[in-house]
């Protein structure tokens, strides 16, 4: 059960932040909101204001939501974590994709008057965003900025905002911030959903913290982050990782001048340097979108570098194929646990050998050894703590954390060189949180080289014993992990000025 | 390489194990539904499974609704029987039992025609009717089965590669040339002259097969695309060969367009012949016997090869497999070329197994297009392949019996009905009222389309 | 959502059943009736098509057509028949014919001619007949040819002769011999009118000598007759002679939109088989396959001889020039039964290698 009898009230003119782990129920419960998903049991009631009389008491009506155009008509609007924008559309034709008039009867599109919505709800608001431009030329914050708009055009009294802050630099964040203050003193209800305490404190009104489906907890703003966090996760989290300090040893990543460039050609990675050592973690911080994911996957010849080199323990690896840089000793957990780590129609024990499937034991001669299979998914799943009925069970059958540890158990059974870990912890739980991090520093602690690459500073901050920031294809910044927290935001942003602040202080 | 980014949010909610480890024990929630399960009995379980649109089923539902239609459809396209409709209130019974005949006939003739003929077997009793008569049904749709099958496990294994092969028309048809081209090219002892000329068969369609494995791989060229369009260049190149000075039949009186027969000893053997049965008339070869090797054979490959294995996870997402090191590239290319060599295989049948064992324009029929709806039907696995080319190969074999009836393109009605339940179980199962399976529905389809 | 749904199903199914009750109201027929002057049938002649099915409105729908004139003209035969969807259907529907006790089987196309081989010396008592095809091995297969080269000759002097533009044109379905005969006789008519007249009548779309020409590569595409005939008529030639089955049809759709282009037809005459462009067709070359198959039938059923061979000529009807249209030149037209008295006495010898020879 997804939703478990929640109850949750939202005031007018409130920000009010659901907060909750990932997976907790804040992205069901929304959908069922804006009638993505229709719920089992339960009402949703809508008060507004009556038409005859626009100052007095609002007016109740009980909703059921069977599609989101019923939940636009009732006046709620959404912002997903992933954008609904048709990328090769203007951001006036996006604003009235599924509302469309027509002049007169022509039956052409009427995009002027798009074009002066569009203007009048940015001007109001202070988004500002030109009308006549294509969404995919837009940075990410903009086209968030976009989303709004179009949810603010159908004069929407509630809205939505799924983790608006996870693809957002410290300084999109603030804007978005300032925006959603502006929003709430014209009168609009904001619900926003994040796991993120700081933000959370730094802009809610309330706070509602959902775990396991229910409301655990009401609470104000005022509430301390540890307050805040034991609610959400149910227990005292330690959000340190418990290690010993690194003993660094002979260089087994080397980096240089690396240049990669994206599916569009334009330099994701451009002229990077960096070096990993054996027995050292060493953590990327940057915000999402700023080569991070094209570096990881330079380094596991799964993206074309355009120049540079690659050593790895020694090797030039560079022009190597992916099978002979994993046969090289380097362990790789990708940022895309769906789409990249896991063939999710497979077993749990055929995902387990799949970059192994044709090495002994589990086959000979091209022939698969189903015993050994079976046995190595066996082991697996009891050393790596997998909570599933059979390993003969699909990988999809599994919940997030299950999953990635499925990956854990395939890449740490066999002795690692190097370990690039992107995102290793996205959407799990707590406690495969945990215990993903202690099985990344045993391996430091075994010797291996550790490249940490996350969008949540928290984490790399908590594994790395050296922090390099990335921004915009390059290591701008090497730190140690006690640097605070604002000065790597900063560095963060691409600024090393001091005139500017850090997300959610 | 265009496959769609899956939606982001497929996992199972990971609300459940939200769960610091300690405080409670690995969950188990199979076991609830297995204690409910034991408490009713066998007749409410199989009312359950029926009713349920799974794969079995809706493969079966499917059929018979595909037997309905056509049922409506004989009795509307007979004259006779629609006569009799125009009075049916002034004697019901005439429109009741015309339409029950006609219907009955048809779908009477197209057993008898495929599987067994009552009438023979009554008269070969009483030894009125030769064997050969009465094994004649069961013959012809083996005889139809081995091509069909050999050609659906092409776009099967395709399939499982996440390959959508509709070039396996072109492949089979590059397979009749090259067990052709062996069959009278080469004068060989029997032992020798017949593995050569299938070899040569499914060489030929394998290379062919293989390139649009090599654009996919190299250009990113869709397989659809290209694969359709080289069903052209073979058919085209098909024409050229034959009136080939090397391949063409010198014989005067052979006026068309025919290629020099195989010899005799590259022909698949009949089966009748081989078991010791007299009876000129039983054309079934070992052709369906190399199908049903082949049929064995892929599916040791897709379960126990890590060449299978790599297809299977290259088919289910290639990305993973390429993060795992595996050439996502190379397993295109190898995928598409066994495809190729099984419909090649396909081809060689057609040439060495029916006359007149040589090279015409049409000598490879529909055979690769059928081999598409045998796989759909056979849901791209190897045995299911079998099961629906023998369905296929009766229905072929039984249209033959049933044309006194009905036209010959009553059966490809039926079996573009089968198909297209098939592909729409949300039909069949809205059609039927049936519940959705724990799983959802399944329908098969390559990866991108 | 289900109940709207069930009353619109049951509004859909009151009205189909009112339908359907006025349509069968009617009155139910004498039983007495049936039966009637039904005549004891005694010879059972079944007929195998090719690919093309028995409606391909050529080939396989003018030999069924011969098998109903042979009920008309004996009502004791019946007849029947077996499409095959692929030539590997030739033999089992050969063999299905033996089963039900057919008298004589006429196989239709010369590719049934390895198919019938093999049948035929497995059932050595059975009668058969084939269509364009000569098999001498065969004691038990009574075999009809067509030397198409003669009348086609004749269509190639029409042709040039009725030509204003001093250039005509062919070109065939696929380059296999059953068509090129037909190009062959009507290059070799045009060659003998140039001879005899002095002319300079060229040919667009098939030379003799090598063997080369135009082809649409399908029977079925009359698409691409239309944009063949265009590219003809682009070049000078007002006559075009189409030897491509349906593809043929394109032709006359694009001569019908211009007085001074004109179509010659072939096999079954186009007066008949496409009525609708009967004034674009000079003539047709005709091919008797229903005479034939006709004859073969009642000959069978008076015990004539299993292994005879027929080849169609001018000389006995077997081949011709359907009736001419009516503004062909008089002159012109007498000069034609000369020419056609010339190939029947053998004065005029047609080169053409593909020709059937009788045995």
């Amino acid at each position: 059960m997804a939703n478990d009898h929640i109850d949750l009230t939202v005031e007018p003119g409130e920000i009010h932040a659901l907060l909750g782990e990932n997976g907790a129920g804040k992205s069901t419960l929304m959908n069922m909101l804006y009638g993505l998903i229709t719920p089992d049991e339960g009402e949703i009631v809508i008060g507004r204001p009556d038409a005859a009389d626009p100052d007095g008491e609002l007016v109740d009506t009980v909703h059921r939501f069977q599609s989101p155009g019923d939940a636009l008509d009732a006046g709620l609007g959404m912002v997903h974590q992933h954008f609904m924008l048709v990328p090769v559309f203007t951001v006036a034709e996006n604003v009235i994709l599924g509302r469309e008039t027509s002049k007169g009867r022509t039956g052409l599109l009427d995009r002027d008057s798009a074009r002066a919505a569009v203007r009048e709800v940015s001007e109001r608001y202070g988004l500002w965003v030109d009308p006549d431009a294509l969404v995919e030329e837009l940075p990410v914050g903009v086209q968030q900025r976009v989303e709004i708009i179009k949810a603010l055009i159908s004069d929407c009294e509630l809205l939505i905002l799924d983790e608006p802050t996870a693809v957002l630099t410290p300084q999109e964040i603030n804007e978005l911030l300032d925006i959603m203050r502006q929003l709430r003193d014209d009168g609009k209800s904001i619900v926003f959903i994040s796991h993120k305490l700081k933000e959370v404190k730094a802009i809610a009104d309330r706070i509602t913290v959902i775990r396991r489906g229910k409301v655990v907890g009401e609470t104000s703003p005022t509430a301390s982050e540890s307050e805040l966090a034991a609610m959400m996760v149910g227990r005292d989290v330690r959000l340190t990782v418990e290690k010993e300090p690194a003993s660094p040893d002979t260089p087994v990543l080397e980096i240089s001048d690396l240049t990669v460039a994206d599916d569009r050609g334009t330099h994701a990675v451009d002229g990077l340097s960096l070096t990993v050592r054996s027995g050292e973690i060493v953590g990327v911080a940057g915000v999402q979108g700023n080569g991070q994911t094209e570096l990881a996957e330079a380094i596991m010849a799964l993206a074309p570098t355009i120049g540079g080199t690659i050593r790895i323990a020694g090797d030039d690896m560079a022009h190597a194929k992916t099978h002979e840089i994993i046969e090289a000793g380097v362990g790789y957990i990708p940022e895309d646990r769906s789409l990249d780590g896991l063939v999710r129609d497979f077993t749990i024990a055929e995902n387990l050998i799949l970059n192994r499937y044709n090495r002994p034991p589990y086959a000979r001669r091209g022939v698969l050894n189903a015993a050994e299979i079976q046995r190595r998914a066996a082991d697996n799943i009891e050393t790596f703590d997998v909570r599933t009925q059979s390993a003969d069970h699909t990988a999809a059958s599994l919940s997030g954390g299950n999953q990635q540890k499925v990956i854990v158990a395939r890449e740490f059974s066999r002795p690692l060189k190097l370990l690039i870990a992107a995102q290793p912890t996205r959407g799990v739980d707590v406690g495969a949180m945990e215990f993903i991090h202690s099985r990344i520093v045993a391996e430091r602690d075994s010797g291996a080289g550790v490249l940490v690459i996350s969008s949540e500073l928290d984490e790399v901050l908590a594994l790395a014993d050296r922090v390099a920031v990335m921004y915009d294809g390059k290591i701008i910044a090497e730190v140690s992990p006690d640097t605070p927290r604002d000065e790597i935001g900063l560095l963060m942003a691409g600024s090393t000025g001091d005139d500017e602040e850090a997300a959610g202080d | 390489m265009t496959e769609p980014k899956p939606a982001e949010k497929p996992e199972p909610d990971d609300t459940a194990p939200v769960t610091p480890a300690p405080e409670t024990a690995p969950e188990r929630p199979a076991e609830e539904p297995a204690d409910q399960e034991r408490r009713p009995g066998f007749g409410s379980l199989f009312l359950r499974y029926v009713t349920t649109a799974n794969t079995v089923m809706v493969t079966l539902y499917s059929f018979l609704l595909a037997m309905v239609i056509g049922a409506v459809l004989i009795i509307v396209s007979d004259p006779a029987v629609r006569g009799t409709f125009t009075y049916f209130f002034s004697r019901p019974t005439d429109a009741l039992s015309a339409s029950w005949t006609a219907v009955s006939d048809a779908y009477a003739g197209l057993f008898a025609g495929a599987i067994v003929n009552f009438t023979t077997l009554a008269e070969f009793q009483a030894g009125e009717a030769t064997i050969g008569r009465l094994l004649s049904p069961i013959s012809e749709t083996l005889t139809y089965a081995a091509p069909l099958i050999l050609a659906g496990l092409a776009v099967g294994l395709a399939f499982q590669a996440g390959l959508f092969n509709i070039g396996a028309q072109g492949q089979v048809i590059m397979g009749t040339v090259g067990a052709a081209l062996i069959g009278f090219g080469l004068h060989l002892p029997a032992y020798l002259h017949l593995p050569l000329a299938l070899l040569g068969g499914a060489i030929a369609g394998g290379l062919f097969g293989a390139i649009p494995g090599v654009l996919k791989a190299w250009s990113g060229a869709h397989e659809v695309i290209t694969s359709i369009m080289l069903n052209y260049v073979a058919l085209s190149a098909l024409g050229w060969i034959i009136t080939n000075e090397f391949v063409k039949d010198p014989d005067p009186n052979k006026q068309y367009a025919i290629s020099k027969p195989a010899d005799e000893s590259s022909l698949l053997p009949r089966l009748a012949g081989m078991l010791g049965i007299d009876a000129p008339g039983l054309r079934a070869n070992l052709g369906i016997i190399v199908a049903i090797a082949a049929a064995a054979l892929v599916a040791w490959l897709l379960a126990k090869s890590t060449l299978g294995f790599r297809m299977r996870a290259v088919g289910l997402n290639a990305h993973a497999s390429r993060t795992a090191g595996m050439s996502v590239p190379n397993t295109y290319i190898t995928s598409m070329g066994g495809a190729g060599a099984l419909a090649g295989l396909a081809g060689a049948t057609l040439v060495l197994g029916i006359s007149p064992h040589a090279l015409t324009h049409g000598v490879a029929g529909e055979v690769g297009f059928d081999g598409i709806t045998v796989a759909l039907l056979g849901r791209a696995k190897p045995w299911g392949v079998v099961a629906a080319g023998l369905l296929f190969g009766a229905l072929r074999a039984g249209a033959n019996t049933m044309q006194s009836t009905l036209p010959l393109d009553m059966v490809t009605l039926l079996q573009a009905l089968i198909v297209i339940f098939i592909a729409a179980p949300a039909l069949v199962k809205a059609m039927l009222h049936l519940k959705v399976p724990a799983g959802g529905l399944a329908t098969t389809t390559a990866k991108g389309w | 959502m289900r109940t709207v749904r069930g009353k619109r199903m049951a509004a859909i199914g009151v009205t189909g059943a009112v339908a359907l009750f006025v349509a069968a109201c009617g009155e139910a027929p004498d039983s007495a009736n049936e039966g009637g002057d039904a005549v004891a049938k005694d010879f059972k002649a079944c007929m195998v098509t090719d690919t093309g099915g028995v409606e391909d409105r050529s080939f396989n729908a003018s030999a069924w057509q011969g098998m109903n004139a042979a009920v008309e003209a004996e009502p004791a035969v019946e007849v029947h028949v077996k499409e095959s969807g692929s030539e590997a259907d030739y033999e089992t529907n050969l063999t299905g014919f033996i089963n039900e006790g057919c008298d004589l089987i006429v196989a239709v196309g010369g590719l049934m001619g390895e198919a019938l081989t093999t049948v035929a010396a497995d059932y050595p008592d059975q009668r058969f007949a084939i269509v364009d095809a000569y098999l001498p091995d065969s004691p038990n297969v009574f075999s009809m040819e067509f030397n198409t080269a003669q009348s086609s000759f004749l269509a190639g002097y029409l042709a040039a002769g009725h030509s204003k533009t001093g250039k005509v044109a062919t070109y065939g379905g696929l380059k296999i011999p059953p068509v090129t005969i037909f190009m062959d006789g009507f290059a070799e008519g045009v060659a003998y009118y140039n001879e005899t007249k002095d002319a300079d009548v060229e040919v667009l779309g098939w030379n003799p000598e090598t063997q080369n020409g135009s082809f649409a590569d399908s029977f079925e595409d009359s698409g691409k007759g239309k944009s063949l005939t265009e590219n003809f008529v682009s070049q000078g030639a007002d006559i075009i002679f189409p030897v491509a089955g349906k593809t043929g049809m394109g032709t006359p759709t694009v001569t019908q939109g211009d007085d001074a282009l004109d179509s010659i037809w072939v096999d079954l005459d186009g007066c008949e088989s496409a009525a609708e462009y009967c004034e674009e067709f000079l003539t047709t070359s005709e091919k008797n396959i229903p005479d034939a198959v006709s004859e073969a039938i009642l000959a069978a059923r008076d015990g004539g001889p299993t292994d005879g061979h027929t080849v169609g000529t001018l000389e006995n009807g077997g081949v011709s020039l359907s009736t001419l249209r009516e503004d062909i030149d008089p002159e012109l037209a007498a000069e034609i039964e000369t020419v056609k008295e010339a190939i029947i006495s053998g004065d005029i010898e047609i080169k053409s290698e593909v020709q059937p020879v009788a045995s």
